[in-house]
């Protein structure tokens, strides 16, 4: 009986293993996998954004993120309490979040270590814990109209964070592993990594010091000049790079603020007089005049209807086309422009770049307006010349400037020196072919006018002392919202300043625009030049441009400077080579 | 009646029958005793060895998990600090701290010391012959 008992036992456990091994085993086989072999997403970093000097300007990190299962949370009510003082969030709100009938809610993302840590010490049942990445700007809202923002899951929403989002996501990876208890790997098991390729550095053109300067001193600009906001941007015109661009408002509460639109390229404005040397390089490439040619020019024109006044109003009087420029004189340009012609003169403007994209590739560029020909009024040709009637925006206007400091060669202006992989290794950004606009001699006649601007004409303010600086002030109308530009009274201006130095070998190229300046201090001159200069004076030294006097150090060596000891050895080094460089063509010739 | 001679059954080889006979066998078993331990004792070795290589990929796997884990803990901590560097060295937290913690007060104006004098001309100075403090004592 026994036998028979333990014989149908033995048969029954058979039968359960002929079962589990022979008749159904991948059912099987499919759940022990199940439980064993794990896919732990691999999640690629997102790449940092860093200044020329490689300075973090945007990176990840990695924060905490809380989270609940609705369904394991005993009491919603209290639970919500407990946490709300913690997160800082509506009680209200989360209490409807507990109450869900769903397995996932989020209570707060990204949050700080000691808040994590708070909610960890609450112990709450069904509250969750996740990794990651949050965006963190080291510089606060330095840079962040260039930079961008990006969402909470890390995708890139504006500024550069938006243009270049495929180069600094990434790609995630996946990581298969056999688990057994408390999540230790099986050796020998099922083991296999997809790696993540992490995002690429993003190396801009900016440079930080540059940048704060930047945006203290426009700050201070346009509180002096009681003025709406401003734009500073700052360029190496040899390369078309960008070293500072900021952009400044002043908000309801008076308060003037880095603003997080990039202005420089979204905004248009009519220049004004600073348009003005683009004018007459079209004068002198068409050989319609010389810089010392002579016309006489009157206080005041008509135009049709229109009439064109020179502030101050004067007498007519026999002025150089380099006094004209000088002076800023409105009448002198508008004669000197009729004989150049509607067609030249919108030529010359559309090869410097008015009316078009920079291909700078940043998000909402605008490009401006300048009217073709056909479309043009009486009073076009006048207008035009003299920056009103065409609107740029302050990108276009720099590069047009830019290009005059060039010798005619008109840079394609850029952000991005190029992207750093994982491994450190740098991979430049494709230089964008530069366009020669004007001949080097015109360039150069119209150089030396605009310098004569700073040494005695309306930019004197823009003097950096022991450098050259070209440049040219404009104090524009502010077109008005009902049309036209208002009556004396009640019109408004945007003042500007273009300029470069040191004017030998032009290194740094800056336009300062401030915008609807009030009080006596609303001109080019008053406004915007002052805020130029100390910008340069700033800029010249973190850039290590020496002035002419600290040249003539370079040439003697042996020449007492005061100076620092490494800026003693870069001096020596600089004169070292230049002499081996001239000894060397030396024999070589 | 003729009888006939069954064939003669030779005798077996004086040598064979001293293999197969009663005392060799009795010679053979505890040899085969012998190597029958030692095979039993060598599977249990086999068996104890294999258990401590299992052991010892165990703990290095485990070793590596945990090695692992550091490496990725150590490249979050590394990103945290290397964000809290770029915080603490930014301009406008230093100009906070300056102007707040340590009440200072920007200046008015800022003054840059030119390198040289300006419009200082070549020759004006000249750099000391030698080294103008070796004749110099305590």
């Amino acid at each position: 009986m026994v036998g028979v008992l333990l014989a149908g036992i033995a048969g029954l456990f058979g039968w359960r293993l002929a079962t589990l091994q022979l008749l159904d085993p991948d059912r099987f086989v499919a759940h022990g996998e199940l439980q064993r072999i794990k896919t732990v997403p691999l999640q690629a970093a997102r790449g940092a954004i860093v200044d020329r000097n490689g300075v973090d300007l945007a990176l990840s990190v990695p924060r905490v993120s809380v989270w609940a299962n609705p369904l394991q949370v005993e009491d919603p009510v209290r639970t919500a309490r407990e946490l709300s003082g913690i997160l800082d969030a509506d009680v209200s709100l989360l209490e409807q979040r507990l109450s869900k009938d769903s397995q996932f809610v989020w209570l707060g993302r990204q949050v700080s270590d000691e808040t994590a840590e708070a909610v960890l010490r609450l112990g709450a049942v069904g509250v969750h814990f996740d990794e990651e990445q949050a965006r963190v700007r080291p510089g606060g809202d330095s840079a962040l109209a260039v930079l961008g923002r990006t969402d909470i899951d890390a995708k890139g929403i504006s500024g550069m964070e938006l243009v270049y989002d495929s180069l600094l996501s990434g790609t995630d990876g996946e990581k298969i592993v056999e688990r057994g208890l408390r999540g230790v790997s099986i050796p020998g098991g099922e083991y296999s990594v997809e790696p993540a390729t992490h995002g690429r550095t993003l190396v801009l053109t900016l440079d930080r010091a540059l940048q704060f300067e930047a945006e203290r001193l426009l700050i201070e600009g346009v509180k002096l000049a009681d003025a709406k906001g401003g734009v500073l941007v700052a360029m190496d015109p040899a390369t078309g790079q960008i070293l500072a661009s900021t952009t400044v408002r002043r908000d309801e509460d008076g308060l003037i603020r880095t603003s997080s639109e990039h202005r420089a390229v979204t905004w248009t404005y009519e220049p004004g007089s600073i348009i003005k040397p683009l004018t007459f390089s079209g004068v002198l490439s068409e050989a319609v005049a010389a810089p010392e040619t002579v016309r006489e020019v009157p206080g005041r024109l008509e135009v049709h209807d229109a009439t064109f006044k020179d502030t101050p109003v004067h007498d007519p009087e026999e002025l150089t086309v380099g006094d004209i420029v000088r002076r800023s004189s409105n009448v002198g340009t508008i004669l000197w422009a009729r004989d150049l012609g509607s067609e030249a003169l919108h030529e010359e403007f559309r090869e410097f770049g008015l009316g078009s994209v920079t291909d700078l590739d940043f998000p909402g560029e605008a490009q401006g307006i300048l009217e073709p020909v056909g479309r043009w009024s009486g009073t076009s040709l006048p207008t035009v010349a003299i920056g009103q009637g065409v609107a740029v925006t302050p990108l276009q206007m720099l590069t047009a400037y830019a290009a005059l400091a060039n010798g005619g060669i008109r840079p394609a202006p850029t952000l991005v020196l190029g992207t750093r992989d994982d491994g450190g290794m740098f991979s430049p950004r494709r230089v964008r072919p530069s366009m020669t606009v004007v001949s080097a001699a015109v360039a150069s006649e119209v150089v030396a006018m605009l310098e004569r601007v700073v040494e005695s004409g309306t930019g004197t303010k823009a003097q950096v002392a022991g450098y050259r600086v070209a440049g040219k002030t404009g104090t524009a109308w502010k077109p008005q919202s009902s049309g036209g530009y208002g009556s004396k009274g009640d019109r408004t201006y945007v003042a500007s300043f273009a300029g470069f130095l040191p004017v030998e070998a032009p290194r740094l190229a800056v336009l300062v625009v401030v915008d609807e300046p009030a009080g006596h201090s609303y001109s080019g001159g008053r406004a915007a030049a002052p805020v130029f200069a100390e910008f340069a004076r700033f800029a010249v030294r973190q850039l290590r441009i020496p002035s002419a006097d600290e040249r003539i150090g370079l040439e003697h060596a042996g020449r007492v400077m005061a100076m620092t000891p490494a800026r003693h050895r870069i001096l020596a080094e600089a004169a070292e080579a230049a002499r081996l460089e001239a000894a060397g063509a030396t024999i070589g010739g | 009646m003729t009888a006939v001679l069954g064939p003669e059954r030779l005798p077996r080889a004086a040598t064979d029958r001293q293999i197969s006979g009663p005392s060799t066998r009795a010679a053979i078993r505890p040899a085969v005793g012998i190597l029958g331990a030692l095979a039993v004792v060598g599977f249990f070795a086999t068996l104890l060895s294999l258990a401590a290589f299992h052991s010892i990929v165990v703990s290095g796997q485990f070793e590596f998990d945990r090695l692992q884990g550091r490496l990725e803990d150590g490249h979050e901590r590394a990103q945290v600090l290397r964000a809290e560097v770029a915080r603490l060295e930014s301009p406008s937290r230093i100009l906070e701290v300056a102007n707040g913690r340590l009440g200072m007060v920007s200046p008015p104006a800022r003054v840059y010391l030119p390198s040289v004098p300006l419009n200082d001309g070549p020759t004006n100075l000249k750099a000391p012959e030698g080294d103008p403090f070796s004749g110099s004592t305590r």
